[in-house]
C-alpha cells in the first residue's frame, strides 16, 4: 500500500473492500439482485442462468463490495464451499413463491451453516425473501419459519422481503449488511 | 400451505439420516390414480415441469385431467370417461417445443395442447358379424319382433367366431318389456364394434433427442398394438399380441429400430422388434404382472405373487427377489447426474422399496399405501419422487443433492465373498485325460471301486473279529469290566521305566480283583515283578502302575513285551497290550 492509498484511507476517500457470497437455489433471483445493486449505467437488461459463478462489484456509502454470484443449479452447488473461506458476509436468496423447494433451500442452508469454514465464524448472513410480487409468494415471516432461521444463534442474520425486478427491499438489506460489517471491523 | 409446514415438522426426526427431503404431503389432495395415469412434463416450455394426472375420481362422473404446478393445482379438465393412460409427447417440430398431453380413455385418445382439447383420435372400428348386421337390418324394417330378434342374436352369440357388438349384448341383457323401446331407439343407427385402450406409451419417431417428436403406442383390448403417427394420427404399424396387453415399454426409434416389451393379462411378457408382426421372445412370469420397467437393457417385472423378477431383453431369467408384501405399482428411478438407475416398488405395507438389480438399496416409509409412482424432474428439481396414495393423497419427495446410493446399503443380496474369484489352476492334460477316461469307462471304474470297497470292509471286519477273539484291544469289550489302558516306556536303557495307566470307564462300579501279567523273552529282558495284583480301580481316576524293565542284551536288539490284565480265577485276559520296547542305548556306554 502506497502512501497515497493510506492517505486516501484516512481521509475516507478509499473504501474498505468486502467479499460477499451470494447463494441460493437456481431461479431464486441472485443475479437479478446483484444486477440491481450495481450503478444504473452498469446494469444489464437480460439475466440468464449463471454458469459456475461470476464476480460483480458495487459500492455503497462506505464499503466496496465484491460479490461472488454463485450459480444455484444443482450441479454447480458443490462449488459454493470452495469460496466460503474468502467470504466475509453471505447473501442467501430464497424464491418465496417456490413452496415445493423450501425444503431444498433449507437443506442447502443447513449444509452451509454446518460447513467447517463457516460454522465457527461469526459472519453476517442476509436473507432475501425474493419474488414478493408474485401472487403465490409466502411472507418473509413464513419463509423464516420454513427455513427455521430462529435456530441460528451464533451469527447475526436479517431477512428482507424483496422484489428484485423493481429493486424493492434491496437497499434495506444492504444497509443492514454494511452496518454489520463495519461493526465487526471496528 | 398448511400441509407443507406440517410435513416439514413431522419429517424432522427422520430427515437427518434420510436421503429424501419431504417437500410436500397433502393427504386430501383428492388424487386417485395409477402409475400409467401420472406423468411429468414441461407443458409450457419454461423449464418448470408440471405434474399431469388423469384422476379416476371416486365415482363414475368426476374423472378429471389435473395439472399441478409446485404444490398447487394449476388446471382441471373434465374427462368424459375413465382414463387408462396419460402420456406427454411432442407432436411437431415447431417452436416453442411444448409437449401435448394424450389421454387414453375408452376407444379414444384425447390430445390436449396448452391444456386445451386439440384432437380426438378414435380407434378404427372392428369387423361386425354379417349375421348380426342382417338381423338388425330386419329389425330396422320391422320384419321381426324384439323377441325373435333376441332369439336370433342368442344363436349368433353361441356359434359365431366374431363376437357381438356392445349394442346386441346390451339388448340381450334387457328384460322383455324394455326391449321394444330399446330396438326403436337404436335400430336406425348403424352397428359399430369397438375395442378399448388398455395401455399407452410413447416412442421416438426418428431421433433419440430428449425433445424429438414421438409416436403414440397403444395397446388394446382386442389383443393388438398400434403405433400412431404424431402429426397425422394415422396408423403406422399394427401388431398382434397373444393376450390383452396391460403394460407397455418401448425403447428405440420408430424409423430406425425399436423394441417393445408388452406385459399381458395372461401373465406373459412378449418382446417385439421392428418389423415383427408376432412376438420375437416371450417370458412366462410366475404370476400376473403388477408393473413392468426396463432398466437399461433388462426387464424388471413385479408380480402379484410378491416377487420381483429380472430378465434380459431376450427373455432369459436373471434373478428373483421375494418382496415382503404385495406390490402395488412400480416405476423407474433414474438419477441422470450420477448415471444411476433403480426400480421403485410400492408395497401394500405402506413402504416403497428401491432395488438396484436384485439388491435392496433403500426403503421409504409412506403415510398411506402408494398407488402410483412417478420419478423425474418436477418444478425445477431434477430428482423428485411424486406418489399418490390409495386415500387420494399426494406425496412429493426430493432426493438430497448429496445423497449417494450404493449397493453397500443393501441388507439382502449377494454377499461380497461370492463375487471374489478363486485362483483355480488351469486344467492340465492329466486332468483332461482322466476326465475322458472317467467318461468312457465309467461302469468298469465303478465296479472296480465297489469291489475294492467291499474287500477293504471285509478286511476290516476280519481284523476286528480277530482282535476281539484274542482280546488284543487296549479297551475291554466286556460290559462287566470296562477298562482302559495305555502304556508308556521311559528311559534310554538299559533300565526302562514302564508305566501302565489303568482306568475303569464304568461310571459307578469300581474294578476289583485284577491281576497284571507281563510276557517277555527272558533272555532279553529282566523284570523284578512280572506278575502283580492291581489295586482297586475307582471310577474316574487314572492309576499309573510303574515297573522297571532291564535289558540284558548288548547287541542293540529290541523285542515286544505283552501286558495282560486278568481277572482272578479266569484264564482269558480282559485286556492285552503289546509294548514295542526301544533299543537300549545306555548299555554300550555302561
Amino acid at each position: 500500500m502506497g502512501l497515497f492509498d493510506k492517505l486516501a484511507g484516512w481521509l475516507g476517500l478509499k473504501k474498505k473492500e468486502v467479499n460477499v457470497l451470494c447463494l441460493g437455489l437456481d431461479n431464486s433471483g441472485k443475479t437479478t439482485i446483484i444486477n440491481k445493486l450495481k450503478p444504473s449505467n452498469a446494469q444489464t437488461q437480460d439475466i440468464v442462468p449463471t454458469i459456475g459463478f461470476s464476480i460483480e462489484k458495487f459500492k455503497t456509502s462506505s464499503l466496496s463490495f465484491t460479490v461472488f454470484d454463485m450459480s444455484g443449479q444443482g450441479r454447480y452447488r458443490n462449488l459454493w464451499e470452495h469460496y466460503y473461506k474468502e467470504g466475509q458476509a453471505i447473501i442467501f436468496v430464497i424464491d418465496s413463491s417456490d413452496k415445493l423447494r423450501m425444503v431444498v433451500a433449507r437443506e442447502e442452508l443447513d449444509t452451509l451453516l454446518n460447513h467447517p469454514d463457516i460454522k465457527h465464524r461469526r459472519i453476517p448472513v442476509l436473507f432475501f425473501a425474493n419474488k414478493m410480487d408474485l401472487r403465490d409468494a409466502v411472507s418473509s415471516v413464513k419463509v423464516c419459519q420454513l427455513l427455521s432461521l430462529e435456530s441460528i444463534k451464533d451469527k447475526p442474520w436479517h431477512i428482507c422481503a424483496s422484489n428484485a425486478l423493481k429493486g424493492e427491499g434491496l437497499q434495506e438489506g444492504v444497509d443492514w449488511l454494511q452496518g454489520q460489517i463495519q461493526a465487526t471491523k471496528t | 400451505m398448511a400441509a407443507t409446514s406440517s410435513s416439514s415438522s413431522a419429517g424432522e426426526s427422520t430427515q437427518a439420516n434420510s436421503k429424501w427431503l419431504d417437500a410436500h404431503y397433502d393427504p386430501v389432495a383428492n388424487l386417485y390414480a395409477f402409475s400409467s395415469c401420472v406423468t411429468l412434463a414441461d407443458l409450457h416450455g419454461d423449464g418448470e415441469y408440471k405434474l399431469v394426472v388423469g384422476d379416476l375420481g371416486t365415482s363414475w362422473h368426476d374423472m378429471k385431467l389435473k395439472v399441478y404446478r409446485g404444490t398447487d393445482l394449476l388446471s382441471e379438465n373434465a374427462l368424459p370417461d375413465m382414463p387408462a393412460s396419460v402420456a406427454a409427447f411432442l407432436m411437431e417440430q415447431h417452436e416453442p417445443r411444448t409437449p401435448a398431453v394424450a389421454v387414453a380413455s375408452g376407444p379414444f385418445v384425447y390430445v390436449y395442447k396448452n391444456l386445451r382439447p386439440y384432437f380426438k383420435f378414435t380407434l378404427p372400428p372392428m369387423e361386425i358379424n354379417p349375421l348380426e348386421k342382417d338381423v338388425w337390418e330386419q329389425a330396422k324394417e320391422d320384419k321381426i319382433d324384439p323377441l325373435s330378434l333376441k332369439e336370433m342374436l342368442e344363436m349368433i352369440r353361441e356359434k359365431a367366431e366374431i363376437p357381438l357388438s356392445v349394442r346386441s349384448l346390451r339388448f340381450l341383457a334387457l328384460e322383455p318389456p324394455e326391449m321394444g323401446a330399446f330396438v326403436n331407439q337404436y335400430k336406425m343407427q348403424p352397428i359399430k364394434r369397438q375395442t378399448v385402450i388398455t395401455c399407452m406409451a410413447t416412442l421416438k419417431k426418428n431421433m433419440a433427442d430428449e425433445d424429438a417428436i414421438s409416436c403414440l403406442v397403444i395397446g388394446m383390448e382386442s389383443n393388438e398394438i398400434l403405433v400412431l403417427d404424431p402429426e397425422a394420427f394415422t396408423i403406422l404399424a399394427r401388431m398382434t399380441v397373444p393376450s390383452v396387453p396391460t403394460f407397455l415399454d418401448v425403447m428405440g426409434q420408430f424409423d430406425v429400430e425399436y423394441r417393445m416389451t408388452v406385459a399381458c393379462r395372461n401373465g406373459c411378457v412378449y418382446i417385439f422388434r421392428r418389423d415383427s408382426k408376432r412376438p420375437k421372445y416371450s417370458i412366462e412370469l410366475s404370476s400376473q404382472p403388477v408393473g413392468l420397467v426396463r432398466v437399461q437393457k433388462n426387464i424388471v417385472a413385479a408380480c402379484s405373487d410378491q416377487t420381483l423378477q429380472g430378465y434380459t431383453q431376450k427373455g432369459k431369467k436373471l434373478w428373483t427377489v421375494s418382496l415382503p408384501a404385495t406390490p402395488m405399482t412400480m416405476s423407474l428411478m433414474e438419477q441422470k447426474s450420477r448415471g444411476f438407475q433403480a426400480v421403485l416398488v410400492a408395497l401394500a405395507n405402506m413402504e416403497v422399496h428401491m432395488y438396484q438389480d436384485k439388491s435392496l438399496v433403500t426403503v421409504i416409509r409412506t403415510q398411506d399405501v402408494v398407488t402410483s409412482i412417478c420419478y423425474g424432474c418436477y418444478g425445477r428439481e431434477d430428482n423428485t419422487l411424486v406418489m399418490t396414495t390409495k386415500g387420494g393423497g399426494l406425496i412429493i419427495k426430493i432426493l438430497k443433492r448429496t445423497a449417494v446410493f450404493d449397493r453397500g446399503d443393501a441388507s439382502t443380496g449377494v454377499p461380497t465373498a461370492q463375487s471374489i474369484k478363486l485362483n483355480v489352476p488351469k486344467k492340465t492334460k492329466l486332468y483332461v485325460d482322466q476326465t475322458l477316461r472317467e467318461r468312457e469307462c465309467s461302469v468298469a471304474m465303478y465296479q472296480v471301486f465297489q469291489m475294492e470297497l467291499n474287500r477293504i470292509r471285509l478286511q476290516a471286519t476280519r481284523t476286528y473279529a480277530q482282535a476281539l477273539e484274542s482280546s488284543l484291544t487296549p479297551i475291554t469289550e466286556t460290559l462287566q469290566e470296562p477298562l482302559k489302558m495305555n502304556a508308556v516306556v521311559q528311559g534310554i536303557g538299559p533300565t526302562f521305566k514302564l508305566t501302565l495307566h489303568l482306568q475303569t470307564t464304568s461310571a459307578t462300579r469300581p474294578a476289583i480283583n485284577l491281576l497284571i501279567s507281563f510276557l517277555y523273552d527272558e533272555g532279553l529282558y529282566y523284570m523284578a515283578r512280572p506278575f502283580f495284583k492291581a489295586p482297586m480301580l475307582v471310577p474316574g481316576l487314572n492309576y499309573p502302575l510303574e515297573t522297571f524293565v532291564e535289558c540284558l542284551s548288548d547287541k542293540g536288539i529290541s523285542d515286544v513285551i505283552k501286558v495282560f490284565v486278568l481277572r482272578e480265577g479266569e484264564s482269558a485276559p480282559l485286556l492285552m497290550a503289546h509294548i514295542n520296547m526301544p533299543v537300549s542305548e545306555g548299555l554300550a556306554a555302561a
